[in-house]
């Protein structure tokens, strides 16, 4: 019997962050896909299908068909099919090569924010959660109410309020501190605890506009391909050992879980399985930060840290942080290129960072910022998400296959 | 543009907080639903409607929200959290309405958490004046507060009449008053207005009378505030509280619904014709509900018609008719009409104006006067023969000058006279006065009202209360004493009033 393929990223690319005042969304993808196809040592001609991804262009750019663009842009023909997020385009690319449909694909992602900039947090609290839109709510407030529940749930007070507290504005600081080394960020330069909590005491809530990812104009790609071909392309592949994805509610309120989200506990399970892996494998972690909230229980969701404690590692990480958060003795890299925080967050193209990440720190190409493990770099993960924890992606990623 | 299928659906769900239950397994959602997720398939079929709109809730979490997504951006600041019905079993999204947060406030969100909340009808947003107007019940206020709990108890009738009258009512004000030199007046808050008012007070009409929804034939609304030219009020009261038998599927009500403009008598003009519909056997209407609603309609100060702005105020009075438990029946009435132009407002024009020397003497005296005194003279009684008298009440010296002259004393009239604590509520004036007296009325006892309507007219009633009176009078929290006199009433200036009508501005 033959063995299935494995899918291989074989190139990646990406635009910088932030707004691109002048730029059309399809010349933004078209300079990610452009790097993507030149490190892959591939030509246009070569690809078989496109998968891509934009979580709402149509409305904010009042564009049309979106494979129409890019097809007149390539002067392709192939087919080519759009979703929302990066991940959810790489895991239906991934799905086509392990079904040997095609064995050459371009995965790509773009977003263009900032055109909108006017009635963007309209549109998102609409698509993401609508009930919760209609009663007055704000992409930002089930943020804070996530991180009541949880304040609760866990009867966290006094003094390890305080270090929670601190502990989220150090996520924002270390996204910050990160982003300094990345020439795509959004934001390079670096911030203070001071400035966190001076935002949130003139927002008068828990969480101010530092505990926040921007809106962002930007775009990502990368060439997907078969194991099989992979080889010719290039010596240093990266194979996606695990791709999964699950579905919660629309509705915040409405699920019966309130401090963290059901589907990323749901779809790292998944992945970890078809990867053949355990937790303790993974060195990096490219988690999606839209809150410092988020970043928090992310590691618990994804199994990094029991439920109700995440914000005690990263306090004792971040009192003197050395690149990685410490967990049980275990060092644990978590979003190098600065997060969603700092490095910016275009929703469709956003997966993409998170994975070019990861493939440039496997492949010790992440320049000033490649990491240091102990032993060998090997597994990555990247967790996506979509609305408010309503769909969870993740994505295991490794040098090697096993 | 708000699309108006969109609007319908909302509003729908949303108006009325409607949910479902599985009657397998006891799982409750918010939104209607055919299925049970737990049970699948095989509990097609087995979903119960439920709804939360007189249900009590308890605020979980909340946070503020000071940069609001532009359509609620007129709206404020605001306390937003996730409030939770039936022990947990449902969870809905929820803005706290009724507070005004300024820029310096501290909020200590824990003190606010886990207090229990009301659901409030009001307004979701503003919009611009061609477009629909979005309506939500996710709006709440703490239930220890103005706006208290109640629970709506469906009592079968157990005693007939021969003449018809009133079975139930209610009246909702405001919470929030401005001072002025001689009264206190009612304003809303900028998520309120003729409309929300009209069903908050259905709403308690219906807990007062026990009455069961499904058995009223008709709903009238009287307005001269109706936010739109076209589009009534009384269909959105019908719906809201499902008025006559509801065919759910196709989300419609068997009732009939009107509204009625007669400046401040559009209300009392209706009382005859509710208790005619429900005393005509062929009409097969048990029971008729009369609404009237207005919303502190005057230009701001200064402008023509300013002058009014310092009397109107905002408030809705429903009464229910019927011939079965009444607890006040009809004696008797007359009406007068002219055509004497002292108070209009043309087509388009945001506010009306007023005739100046027109409205007292050739206006509003000469009707009322006419109308009580012509209802005397039929019923052949004397002022000493009438327990209370309820006169329409723009302002303090009117009501006050029109009872002397028909021979009334202070102990008959000032019972019924609630200016001084509201404001004129237009078509809800007169009919708040006797609510008020009802509220304190004995059995056997005779009250005389006499509305007026600018354009002009006057209703003059005769009631006669029942011994039901007493047995009803526990069922209804939110009496006239208690919203005139209430330590929850949140008293602002003229300037954030008139921001109330055009919007606050985030802080």
């Amino acid at each position: 019997m033959n063995k299935k393929p494995i899918p291989t990223i074989i190139g990646v690319g990406r635009t910088k962050f932030g707004e691109h005042y002048e730029r059309e969304p399809e010349n933004l993808i078209e300079e990610a896909w452009l790097k993507a196809s030149e490190e892959a040592g591939i030509e246009r001609k070569d690809l078989e299908a496109g998968y891509f991804s934009d979580y709402f262009l149509p409305l904010t750019n009042k564009i049309g068909l979106e494979e129409g663009f890019l097809s007149e842009l390539s002067e392709l023909h192939i087919p080519m099919e759009i979703s929302r997020s990066f991940s959810s385009a790489l895991m239906n690319a991934c799905n086509a090569i392990q079904a040997e449909r095609y064995k050459l694909v371009l995965v790509g992602g773009m977003e263009k924010m900032t055109d909108r900039w006017d009635k963007i947090r309209d549109d998102l609290m609409m698509l993401e959660d609508p009930w919760s839109y209609y009663a007055g709510g704000t992409p930002e407030a089930n943020h804070e109410l996530l991180l009541r529940e949880y304040i609760k749930k866990y009867g966290i007070l006094g003094e390890d309020l305080e270090k929670l507290k601190i502990a989220l504005a150090q996520i924002a600081v270390k996204n910050h501190f990160h982003a300094l080394k990345n020439e795509h960020a959004q934001f390079r330069r670096p911030i203070t605890l001071e400035h966190v909590f001076k935002a949130r005491n003139r927002a008068r809530r828990m969480l101010g506009l530092f505990d926040f990812a921007p809106i962002s104009d930007g775009a990502t790609a990368l060439i997907l391909a078969s194991d099989e071909i992979a080889s010719s392309y290039t010596d240093k592949p990266v194979y996606i050992l695990g791709s999964s994805s699950a579905t919660d509610y629309i509705t915040f309120p409405s699920r019966e879980e309130r401090t963290g989200f059901l589907a990323t506990r749901m779809a790292v399970e998944n992945a970890l399985k078809k990867a053949g892996i355990s937790r303790k494998d993974i060195q990096l972690l490219e988690i999606y930060d839209q809150s410092t909230v988020m970043e928090m229980i992310s590691l618990e969701d994804l199994g990094f840290a029991k439920f109700g404690t995440a914000w005690q590692y990263i306090y004792s990480s971040c009192e003197d942080y050395k690149g990685y958060y410490e967990i049980e003795g275990k060092k644990l890299f978590v979003n190098l290129n600065g997060g969603l925080k700092a490095d910016g967050n275009p929703l469709g193209a956003t997966g993409g960072a998170q994975i070019y990440e990861i493939f440039k720190q496997l492949r010790g190409e992440a320049g000033e910022r490649q990491v240091k493990a102990d032993g060998e770099l090997s597994f990555g993960c990247a967790l996506e998400l979509e609305g408010f924890g309503t769909k969870a992606y993740c994505h295991i990623l490794g040098r090697n296959v096993l | 543009m708000s699309s108006e299928p969109i609007e319908r659906r909302v509003a729908y769900i949303g108006d009325r907080l409607r949910g479902s239950r599985c009657t397998l397994c006891g799982k409750e959602y918010f939104r209607v639903r055919d299925y049970c997720g737990r049970c699948g398939r095989k509990s097609f079929g087995k979903m119960q409607e439920i709804d939360l709109f007189y249900e009590k809730g308890e605020l979980e979490v909340c946070t503020l929200i000071n940069e609001p997504t532009n359509k609620f951006k007129k709206l404020g600041s605001f306390i937003y959290g996730i409030v939770s019905f039936h022990n947990g079993k449902i969870r809905v999204p929820g803005r706290l309405t009724d507070l005004i947060i300024n820029e310096n406030d501290e909020i200590d969100f824990a003190s606010l958490e886990g207090r229990e909340v009301v659901p409030r009808f009001r307004r979701r947003y503003a919009v611009k004046r061609s477009e629909i107007i979005p309506t939500i019940s996710l709006a709440f206020t703490f239930a220890d507060e103005y706006y208290p709990h109640q629970e709506y108890s469906k009592v079968n009738p157990n005693k007939d009449y021969e003449t018809p009258g009133i079975v139930g009512y209610g009246v909702y004000i405001s919470r929030f008053r401005i001072k002025e030199p001689h009264m206190e007046r009612s304003v809303p808050f900028i998520d309120e207005d003729s409309i929300t008012a009209a069903v908050e007070a259905g709403k308690l009409a219906l807990i007062h009378s026990g009455v069961d929804n499904a058995r009223i034939g008709k709903v009238y609304v009287g307005t001269e505030s109706n936010p739109y030219a076209v589009k009534p009020i009384a269909s959105k009261v019908a719906q809201v509280l499902k008025l006559g038998e509801e065919d759910r599927a196709d989300g419609i009500q068997g009732v009939d619904a009107v509204d009625t403009e007669f400046a401040c008598k559009a209300a009392t003009s209706m009382f005859k014709d509710a208790a005619s519909i429900v005393y005509y056997p062929k009409s097969e209407i048990e029971y008729a509900m009369v609404i009237g609603t207005d919303n502190s309609q005057a230009a701001p100060r200064g402008e023509p018609g300013g002058e009014l702005d310092f009397f109107v105020g905002y408030g809705a009075c429903a009464f229910i008719f019927g011939m079965k438990d009444v607890i006040a029946e009809i004696e008797g009435w007359y009406s007068v009409t002219s055509d004497t132009p002292d108070f209009w407002r043309r087509d388009q024009e945001p506010y009306p104006r007023h005739g100046g020397r027109f409205t007292g003497d050739p206006a509003y005296f000469k009707h009322i006067r006419k109308a009580a005194q012509k209802l005397m003279d039929k019923l052949g009684l004397k002022p000493e023969d009438i327990n209370y008298f309820v006169s329409h009440q723009p302002n303090i010296n009117f009501p006050t000058k029109v009872a002397k002259e028909l021979g009334f004393k202070e102990e008959q009239y000032l019972p019924g006279l609630k200016v001084a604590k509201f404001g004129n509520t237009y078509s809800g004036a007169s009919p708040t006065g006797l609510a008020a007296v009802l509220d304190q009325a004995k059995p056997h006892e005779r009250i005389l009202v006499a509305s007026y309507g600018s354009g002009a007219g006057s209703d003059a009633y005769s009631f006669i209360t029942t011994n039901q009176i007493l047995e009803k009078r526990n069922r209804q929290k939110f009496t006239i004493e208690y919203q005139a006199e209430n330590p929850f009433l949140y008293y602002v200036d003229y300037t954030t009033y008139r921001k109330f009508k055009t919007g606050l501005e985030a802080t």
